[in-house]
């Protein structure tokens, strides 16, 4: 398996742990009473860039950790080199997670107009940003594996 | 995905330069083994850039590295 590979593994896997951590901790103080989230759209605005900052430092350290690991297994110090099927790749992967989050903006918009409490616009996002972002480096792997 | 119709003649090319590897082809045209492996296989079409860069490695005009290779449809 390729180094691209694996690093798709780790980013699918630090996505999926760093929302649903994040999101447990978030519905607990919801259901202690800490926070009020059902039509609070300050509270939403703060607890989404938080979640931005937290993923950004999890996942700094979770790469930092997958690189020290892959570097002992393998024996190769030097992170490979993007190269121009790397770069096409990577903008396709990109245009099909941008569809796919585009069509979870929609969701959430509809949600919204059938007269659905406004929270759901909120998980909505959530929802589609994850799934976006799984569609990213899926289709990554789709293409490194299938061809191009 | 379906194979690219351009095809190429890297493997015979890399045997004749005294069996060059993958990785050495890879690190004098700058890209990595992983895109190599897929030209051979015809799994990804360079740019020209890169076709140009092979052909210069095998000094060899970039006709007798890759060539076009319609598909053929399949009759029922």
């Amino acid at each position: 398996m390729s180094y691209r590979e694996k690093e798709n593994i780790v980013n699918i896997f630090s996505s999926i742990v760093i929302t649903a951590v994040y999101t447990w901790i978030i519905y607990q103080k919801q259901l202690a009473g800490t926070i009020d989230l059902t039509d609070d759209f300050q509270k939403w605005g703060i607890i989404f860039l938080i979640f931005v900052g937290v993923s950004i430092v999890a996942r700094i350290i979770i790469y930092i950790i997958f690189s020290i690991i892959n570097a002992i297994a393998t024996r190769e110090e030097k992170i490979p080199a993007e190269d121009e099927r790397d770069k096409l790749i990577k903008l396709k992967a990109t245009r099909n997670s941008s569809y796919s989050f585009s069509v979870g903006f929609i969701m959430a918009i509809m949600v919204i107009a059938i007269g659905m409490p406004s929270y759901w616009l909120f998980i909505f996002f959530v929802i589609s940003g994850v799934i976006s972002e799984l569609i990213d480096n899926g289709s990554q792997m789709y293409y490194y594996r299938k061809g191009v | 995905m379906s194979k690219s119709q351009i095809q190429n003649n890297i493997r015979r090319l890399r045997f004749d330069a005294h069996e060059m590897t993958q990785q050495q082809l890879a690190d004098e045209v700058n890209a990595s083994r992983q895109t190599i492996v897929a030209i051979e296989k015809g799994n990804y079409s360079p740019s020209l850039e890169l076709a140009f860069k092979i052909a210069r490695v095998f000094n060899t005009p970039i006709n007798d590295v890759f060539f076009y290779e319609p598909q053929v449809e399949k009759t029922k």
